[in-house]
């Protein structure tokens, strides 16, 4: 039995199988000739039903084992063996030495300022993100539901900064903020805003904001995406009922929209506060984790820790740590799922 | 008389309804288009006219000569950040490379598993789907430093196998659920009937299944194919040389050399974000659909 996911409710996903009238068996072209068909003997026929057996366990798995095996040697180990080496003191720098420490590297880094630093900084980082991006996603996505002139052009724009690697996008951001020719202080400068061009990315402060503000340009078109799906399966009936009983659209936003969207939107804040956490290209190529630390995250830390540093022990437990604190947003996200009812298979 | 005037207030409305939409989605695009030209219109600069104060909004003397340059390195101009030039074709061909055979490889796995998990009905189902979604979840800055330290062992750093084989670390998670998603809204009835029609099996994939569900196979490629063109993180730390650099570590390699001129750099990132945005806007239909069905991208 299919139960209905969201690719039933969306309605081009149906329309898919519109080259093949599905109807009923009985109106399914037949894709061997009737010429064929004569040729083939009955006894074929019935052994070849009997090959849609959609209980076989072992043919189940067999389907399964390429993407087990990848999933199990690929990420599976390497975590094992990541929490392993962070019980280690292993640095490629004296690559001899692999001393078991047990517990040593989680509490050297619990007890850095550096790790609470770039921990705070996570989180204003994270917070910042996310609430500018689901704000900014839903705003879009309200306009976007909305038939107008050119809307149709819009909603195939809003695509463009999704398609953009990180890479580009922060070398892009790079020169809008420019100290000394840069497109954001030409703007303010020529519009009489600031007196002076300044240097965004040598500010901590406005480093950290020109930081967000650059991935929130890259990851807002996802959060538009999905919550503009949610919005479309709103029933319009709603609305019309709504009408008739009067009330602002203030309080159809409140009462219709909001409870409709509430699940889509946790999904949003959850997935957008998992690739904030991980997000590193961008900082790469912005900031380098600077000026000073103002823009060292945990992901950024890691790096450093790991690939600067080559004290690969305690890189590997700043690793799990993140790994941790995405674990438990995602434990989240999958409750949202489950109870959307995207896992009853 | 009362209802004519009710009426045309209701048109005054409607048409300021429209003005308000039209000029919020005005600001939508100019919202979205404007670093992006930014950066297009700097890559068919001179260098000089990129560097004045205030900034030239429209070239005044457009040229070709950076995408030139990138093009053929050994030609006069690129004396400076020439090195880096150089290095552009080779890797985009790695990048299509690399990219191409993550593509592939997940169509091929995550149409196998997605078709089981949509189809089949056994024991350990949803824990294998929490296996799979989970393992999307893991942060790639925690796999990288051991995915390094094996792929040192091993000696295979800075090669093209090892980057398309961390690849699917994050791509086939999501490739798995994506097609299971979309067998799932392929009636199977329609399999059924090709058994009944006397189909063999190999004749029911071939015949019904994939062209049937094609749509959803170029999605989950398309999809592995853009998350393995932008990677970066990956790239940088698995390869070193033009062997295997992929095009995002040139480009961010431009990035963080002061020496560069900047016009050379705009023209190569546009380079970086043209396959990405063909397909993007190609394939638009099927994104919307995949990432809205597939929810598990981060």
């Amino acid at each position: 039995m299919h139960t209905p996911t969201i690719a039933h409710r969306l309605p081009s996903f149906e329309g898919v199988c519109k080259h093949f009238p599905l109807k009923s068996t009985r109106g399914v072209v037949p894709l061997v000739s009737a010429k064929e068909q004569k040729r083939i003997p009955l006894h074929r026929i019935r052994s070849s039903r009997a090959r849609v057996n959609y209980e076989s366990s072992p043919f189940a798995f067999l389907l399964n084992a390429p993407a087990l095996i990848v999933i199990l040697v690929l990420v599976g180990y390497p975590i094992v063996y990541s929490a392993w080496v962070s019980l280690h003191k292993y640095s490629l720098k004296r690559p001899r030495v692999f001393d078991f420490v047990g517990l040593t590297n989680y509490l050297t880094i619990l007890q850095s300022d550096e790790f609470w630093s770039a921990l705070w900084i996570t989180v204003v980082f994270t917070t910042l993100v996310v609430t500018l991006v689901s704000a900014i996603g839903l705003l879009i996505a309200l306009l976007l539901n909305e038939e107008f002139p050119g809307s149709g052009l819009v909603r195939c724009l809003i695509l463009l900064p999704w398609a953009i690697p990180p890479v580009v996008n922060g070398l892009m951001w790079q020169w809008i903020y420019d100290a000394k020719v840069g497109a954001l202080n030409g703007l303010l400068v020529g519009l009489g805003l600031i007196g002076e061009y300044r240097g965004w990315l040598s500010n901590p402060t406005s480093a950290l904001l020109a930081l967000v503000w650059a991935d929130v340009w890259n990851t807002v078109p996802l959060a538009v995406i999905l919550l503009l799906a949610a919005l479309q399966r709103i029933p319009a009936e709603l609305y019309d009922a709504a009408r008739v009983d009067g009330g602002g659209a203030l309080q159809h936003f409140r009462y219709i929209t909001l409870p409709w969207i509430a699940q889509p939107l946790l999904i949003v804040l959850i997935l957008q506060t998992i690739s904030a956490i991980r997000a590193f290209d961008i900082i790469y190529v912005l900031t380098a984790g600077g000026p000073g630390t103002a823009t060292t995250t945990l992901s950024w830390k890691t790096y450093l820790t790991t690939f600067d540093n080559l004290d690969f022990g305690t890189g590997n437990a700043y690793a799990y740590t993140i790994s941790l604190i995405t674990f438990a947003l995602a434990l989240g996200y999958f409750r949202m799922l489950y109870r959307k009812g995207e896992f009853e298979t | 008389m009362r209802a004519q005037s009710a009426k045309s207030e209701r048109g005054l409305t409607s048409r300021w309804r429209t003005i308000l939409l039209m000029s919020s989605g005005a600001l939508v695009v100019l919202y979205v288009l404007a670093p992006f030209c930014w950066l297009v219109l700097t890559s068919f600069m001179h260098e000089r006219d990129a560097l004045t104060v205030p900034p030239q909004w429209i070239p005044t003397d457009m040229t070709f000569e950076n995408y030139i340059a990138l093009f053929n390195p050994t030609g006069m101009r690129a004396f400076v950040g020439s090195r880096a030039a150089e290095q552009i074709l080779p890797s985009m061909v790695n990048s299509l490379v690399v990219a191409g055979a993550t593509a592939l490889i997940n169509v091929v796995i995550g149409a196998l598993a997605g078709y089981s998990l949509a189809r089949i009905r056994f024991p350990g189902q949803a824990s294998l789907l929490l296996l799979y979604v989970g393992s999307r979840m893991v942060p790639g800055i925690a796999l990288i430093v051991p995915l390094y330290l094996t792929v040192k062992t091993y000696g295979l750093l800075d090669s093209r196998f090892a980057l398309v084989s961390t690849y699917l670390t994050f791509t086939l998670p999501f490739s798995i659920w994506l097609l299971k998603n979309y067998f799932q809204s392929i009636p199977r009835d329609i399999e059924e009937a090709a058994f009944v029609d006397g189909c063999t099996w190999p004749q029911m994939l071939t015949r019904i299944l994939v062209p049937v569900a094609a749509p959803g196979l170029i999605a989950a490629g398309m999809f592995a194919f853009m998350t393995a063109w932008s990677d970066y993180l990956f790239a940088v730390i698995l390869t070193s040389t033009i062997v295997s650099k992929t095009l995002p570590v040139v480009v961010a390699g431009f990035a963080t050399d002061v020496t560069t001129e900047r016009t050379l750099m705009a023209a190569s990132g546009v380079l970086a974000v043209i396959p990405p945005l063909v397909l993007a806007f190609m394939f638009q239909k099927l994104i919307v659909q995949g990432l809205s069905s597939g929810a598990v991208t981060g």
